[in-house]
């Protein structure tokens, strides 16, 4: 055959080292894609993603859990429906019946078409939150499966272009937006000199590249480009604890979108550089800026993605906030933020990370009036902006769709900011806000806590260890 | 007498449970070290998926369906009594009925509920969407089960019969949806498990 039929962006095949960038993907023919996949789909039929391949018994009680279907309740929107598109190639190639009687047991070649088929159903009606998953009444692990079907379509060069090139500038740049060393430091130097002002102090610094700091901490680059109070608020805390830390000017990205494109390979990669970059600047700890997906890459998937235990600790900035106030090496006032405020708990966050409590117990001392969402925690809905879905223009609409439950959980609450420990989630949540016409505030978790920092109680900040 | 039905039950029970087995060696392949540094506890997790974590306080899917659940569960129940059944006919080959004043009505109302199980896959567009002619057939072959098993503890159909109905199941089981018979409880464990793992179980949070 020959004929070009996938780019093969982002797949292992065309990395082939740090600098690949997304025009550098040659065409792969229908062949090598359709075994590629077939491979893919071996190696998750003998991992233990194949205890859910083989669990689900199409009970149909999954669709109200999640907001894709609640927003246009459809069949292809059902989890299970979803689920059955993953599990029907696993049935024509690892189970006897789907081998012999493929037509009688729901057993579907792996085809051109029906690759085609998967790439919607998995990146544009899922955002892998898991909360079907969570609700199943069999325990079946839907995004897991759903993360499955992405692995295929990644391995036969089928992703979404949108996300692979998000994939692409990481490899390339060590970041996803490909925001240069230089502007980075240009940025820390103008967001450093407003902090100083803001905070009425010149000891205040945003270090970049600084060797032997305590931290290193990893930062989204929608902060560098759209949120820098964000950063400005994180550095404010930082300054405040009298922390020793530092950002770098390449590899300073908390994201991860090797998870969201089923691509292990490049993940694993995302992560070295990172890794590596702690090594080389001598940190003792890692500090993950508030990011849902990046918690859960860096945390809980990059040391299997690697094969290797971490040299150094990983943790969110949520949970050194709390230790912070904990120490009393921060203190805050809550009377400084009087507006009620809600929290949207991300997916990957929350669900799969873990990660519940600490930016609880940051709201309970930053903000005055703090009312939860209903339902929330390892319950919450998903936002809709979540499994790369902001990245892929082409599911825009049912994106912001998805969302209206979402919407409705916030209004339903009467709050006037919603704090998020996510960007990703924040970005979406500025469209629902728009959309929706919710009139609240978005904020970071920090935000809120630097809002609410007792100066009287800042630290003079340490050097270099 | 009923030697041939007894062999041939016992038999296709071995080939289920040892298919069973074969399927889930293959599905668990290589030994999987999680290298990430653990925030909870996988026991705790698992545990938690198999009690607290099914109840319809910490389960949307329960909560807003309790009747479509508890009919699932009862023709469950169903079926593994009736497994139970074949199970001591080939230990003990001149049992009889059990009790068949409870026994009866248990399995009539159990074999119902497949039944019903049946009819709304068949009606439900949603359920159609995600069914293929194994989903029909495992339905139907389990009601009949069950309500072979009714119908033995009423004296309908002798042991010898309700014996070839059970290879006729066991034969089938490894090989369609049945097998979730075995990967409901493999999946259910591995997902309380990472879950645990994480800290994300147990959970507190009833969530409504």
């Amino acid at each position: 055959m020959g004929a070009a039929w996938a780019t093969g962006a982002c797949t292992p095949q065309t990395i082939g080292g740090h600098s690949v960038s997304p025009e550098s993907k040659s065409p792969r023919d229908i062949h090598s894609c359709m075994d590629a996949a077939k491979e893919a789909l071996k190696k998750a039929a003998h991992s233990l993603g194949a205890y859910h391949l083989n669990a689900c018994v199409r009970c149909g009680l999954c669709g109200e859990t999640c907001h894709i279907y609640i927003a246009d309740p459809v069949p292809e929107n059902l989890p299970g429906v979803k689920a059955s598109k993953v599990v029907s190639f696993y049935r024509r190639y690892h189970t006897l019946s789907g081998q012999l009687l493929p037509s009688l047991v729901g057993a579907r070649d792996i085809t051109p078409d029906a690759l085609d088929e998967l790439v919607e159903t998995v990146f544009g009606r899922c955002t892998g939150c898991g909360r079907c998953g969570i609700n199943c009444s069999i325990g079946l692990d839907v995004g897991a499966v759903m993360r499955i079907g992405r692995k295929i379509v990644s391995a036969a060069g089928k992703t979404p272009p949108s996300l692979c090139a998000v994939v692409g500038n990481q490899l390339a740049d060590g970041n996803q937006m490909s925001i240069s060393p230089d502007e980075v430091r240009k940025t820390a130097d103008w967001i450093c000199e407003d902090l100083r002002a803001e905070m009425a102090d010149d000891s205040v610094t945003i270090p970049v590249d600084e060797h032997g700091r305590r931290i290193l901490y990893l930062v989204n680059p929608r902060e560098i480009k759209f949120f820098p109070l964000s950063l400005a608020a994180a550095a404010g805390v930082f300054h405040a604890a009298g922390e020793s830390w530092t950002v770098a000017s390449k590899f300073f990205d908390v994201t991860n979108y090797g998870l969201f494109a089923g691509d292990d390979e490049s993940a694993a990669h995302i992560t070295r550089n990172v890794l590596e970059e702690a090594e080389r600047l001598g940190v003792e700890e890692v500090i993950l800026s508030e990011c849902g997906h990046g918690y859960r890459s860096f945390r809980w998937e990059g040391p299997n993605w690697t094969a290797a235990k971490y040299s150094r600790p990983v943790r969110s900035i949520l949970e050194l906030m709390v230790q912070y106030l904990e120490t009393h090496r921060i203190k805050a006032d809550r009377t400084k933020n009087l507006a009620r405020v809600t929290l949207h708990d991300p997916c990957n966050l929350v669900r799969w990370g873990g990660l519940i409590e600490a930016q609880r117990r940051i709201l309970r001392v930053a903000v005055s009036d703090f009312v939860e969402m209903t339902p929330n925690k390892e319950q919450n809905y998903c936002c809709g902006g979540g499994g790369g879905m902001l990245s892929m223009s082409e599911y825009g609409e049912r994106r912001i769709a998805s969302g209206k439950i979402k919407a409705d959980q916030i209004r339903a609450t009467g709050a006037k900011i919603v704090a998020t420990p996510c960007h990703n989630c924040a970005d979406q949540l500025i469209e629902l806000n728009k959309r929706y016409k919710l009139g609240v505030e978005i904020l970071s978790v920090v935000e809120l806590l630097y809002n609410a920092l007792d100066r009287s109680k800042a630290q003079s900040p340490s050097g270099p260890a | 007498m009923q030697g041939f039905e007894r062999l041939a039950a016992t038999l296709c029970f071995g080939w289920a449970v040892i298919f069973l087995l074969v399927q889930y060696m293959a599905a668990r392949g290589a030994a999987v070290k999680d290298y990430s540094t653990p925030a909870g506890s996988p026991l705790r997790g698992m545990i938690y998926a198999f009690t607290t974590g099914m109840l319809p306080a910490h389960k949307e899917t329960v909560r807003k369906h309790p009747v479509k659940f508890l009919i699932g569960v009862t023709m469950h129940g169903g079926a593994l009594f009736s497994i139970l059944v074949a199970l001591l006919l080939i230990a003990f080959p001149g049992m009889g009925s059990i009790y068949p004043p409870v026994t009866i009505p248990f399995l009539a109302v159990c074999a119902a509920c497949g039944v019903y199980l049946f009819i709304r896959r068949v009606f439900s567009a949603n359920l159609r969407a995600m069914s293929n002619f194994d989903d029909y057939f495992a339905a139907v072959a389990t009601a009949g089960f069950i309500a072979a098993a009714a119908l033995h503890e009423y004296g309908t159909i002798g042991t010898p019969a309700f014996l070839l109905i059970s290879s006729g199941l066991f034969l089938y089981l490894p090989l369609g949806k049945l097998r979730h018979a075995l990967f409901f409880f493999v999946a259910r464990a591995d997902y309380g498990r990472r879950l645990g793992y994480r800290g994300v179980y147990p959970a507190d949070n009833r969530g409504a």
